[in-house]
């Protein structure tokens, strides 16, 4: 056994790559990126469903493809499609059924009522999958992908398009079963979605992880906005030219020396303000220094 | 063990699909077809060969073609099963409601122990075939093999490639009809023909691991 949840050492796969990250039991880390960056691949490659060319996928020390380490990671794809006219109830005991298979220590319905009870899908049981809107399927899926107790979970776009609401809600869900261990790996092409959830960001761009940290420390970062009365020809050292005027991030100095710097250069301040980079912020300058 | 109840899990979902898609009421349409047409044109054997070769055709293209169900065999493969297990279990979710409405027709027009046996042998070999068919290439494959097996399977191909000139088409058409399953071949069935049952045999297991095969193949 191991010390991480998850492993993913050197993998590379179609577009993909090569990738390395692991995931402490309990964690919550968001993987951002454009559409096309490789966030679905990685999942699909993590959760065993594509065999990647090179590296290895271990999960508690198990490689994926281990029936018991299949037990123990669940996989909410980005477009959730269940076998047809069924009710919510009766895809979750599909499922609860093969995870029973193993043994009968646990009983396939007892499963499906903590099933509907993780996602919160309990009103909706006996309704028809085709009835389901568009936040109850991605309710489903998270629902199938934690069913039986997994262990790690990989949840690809459950958070995107959804309205606050049910985004709020299902955040809450997901940071429950990780206060109680349950390894959480989440993609999103909106990166505000995971501000709130996330404890570590990774950030992939072409297949690559280019940057990866705690979000406290990567969101940590302050930024100094200066608006100007006329635009610059050229910045001062560690600022860069925005619409408004000039912006630098305010790592290694203070605001009133930055100020200085603006003064010395005489560029005509007009004003100026302190705000905190987003972590949308963060995937765009990521994506814009490669 | 586990195994059988992976296939166990598969196969439960026949009944929803039973009673809520038009897979039930086609069964129902294509039985009292049948047994109309016993009263006018087919033997008790036709109507009991075609019962079930037709009736797994339908229930292949409702379990195994609808594109829906094609995709979640991803999201299934996520869970502890294995692609054998479900080809198996959507085999049987194939078979048996289309080995049930054999018997229904072979009650209905004067049961024949022999003429049900080969309806039901039939019937496993055709929705294996068509299982592995459907799969990768959805219900439009199903209609074709349908209208081949209500039509052309039931005619033997030495009879068929009359119609063709001698050449690559007579021989392809009739190496098809030699080794695909086809009703002309299954009637032999009834008479104890230990050719023709074991060809309806190999087409059942390798039907499945077929689409066992494509299965996992999707997956990966």
């Amino acid at each position: 056994m191991t010390d991480y949840a998850l492993t993913l050492a050197d993998i590379t796969s179609r577009g993909l790559g090569p990738a390395s990250l692991a995931l402490l039991p309990g964690e919550i880390a968001g993987l951002v990126g454009p559409a096309g960056a490789g966030k679905t691949r990685l999942l699909r490659v993590a959760a065993g469903a594509v065999r990647p060319m090179t590296g290895e996928v271990r999960v508690w020390g198990m490689r994926v493809t281990d029936p018991t380490a299949r037990q123990l990671i669940g996989y909410a794809g980005d477009s959730p499609t269940f076998p047809r006219a069924l009710t919510v109830q009766e895809v979750l005991m599909y499922y609860a059924r093969l995870h029973c298979a193993a043994g009968r220590e646990r009983a396939p319905r007892g499963l499906v009522r903590e099933g509907l009870e993780i996602a919160g899908l309990a009103a909706a049981a006996d309704l028809r999958l085709d009835s389901l809107g568009r936040a109850d399927l991605h309710r489903l899926a998270f629902a199938q992908a934690a069913l039986g107790g997994r262990r790690v979970l990989l949840l690809d776009e459950t958070l995107s398009g959804l309205d606050a609401f049910a985004r709020r809600d299902l955040r809450g869900r997901i940071a429950r079963l990780a206060a109680e261990g349950v390894a959480v790996l989440i993609t999103s092409r909106d990166p505000a979605a995971l501000e709130r959830l996330a404890a570590r960001v990774l950030v992939l761009r072409d297949g690559r992880i280019v940057r990866a940290g705690p979000l406290a420390t990567l969101l940590g970062e302050r930024i100094l906005e200066v608006i100007l009365d006329a635009p610059p020809t050229e910045p001062p050292p560690g600022f860069r030219i925005t619409a408004a005027g000039l912006e630098a991030p305010l790592t290694g100095r203070t605001v009133e020396a930055a100020l200085a710097l603006c003064r010395a250069h005489r560029l005509p301040v007009r004003a100026s303000r302190v705000r905190v980079k987003s972590l949308e912020e963060i995937v765009l300058e990521s994506h814009d220094v490669q | 063990m586990r195994f059988l109840r992976c296939v166990h899990a598969e196969f439960l979902l026949v009944f929803p699909r039973l009673s809520r898609t038009r897979l039930g009421i086609s069964l129902l349409a294509l039985g009292t077809t049948l047994v109309w047409l016993s009263a006018h044109a087919f033997d008790p054997l036709t109507v009991t060969l075609q019962a079930g070769a037709l009736g797994a055709i339908l229930g292949a293209a409702a379990i195994g073609g609808d594109e829906t169900d094609r995709a979640a065999l991803t999201t299934a493969l996520t869970h502890p099963t294995t692609p054998l297990a479900i080809a198996t279990g959507r085999w049987l979710a194939i078979v048996l409601p289309a080995a049930a409405l054999v018997m229904v027709c072979a009650t209905a027009i004067g049961w024949r122990t022999d003429g049900v046996v080969a309806g039901v042998i039939a019937t496993a070999a055709v929705g294996s075939f068509a299982l592995a068919v459907v799969l990768p290439l959805g219900r439009g494959a199903a209609l074709a093999l349908f209208l081949f097996m209500a039509v052309a399977g039931t005619i033997p191909p030495e009879r068929l490639v009359d119609l063709a000139r001698p050449g690559i088409v007579r021989l392809t058409a009739a190496s098809a009809m030699e080794l695909g399953p086809a009703l002309w071949h299954y009637r032999d069935i009834a008479d104890a023909d230990r050719g023709a049952i074991l060809h309806a045999l190999a087409w059942t297991g390798l039907g499945i691991l077929l689409a066992a095969a494509l299965i996992g193949r999707r997956h990966r």
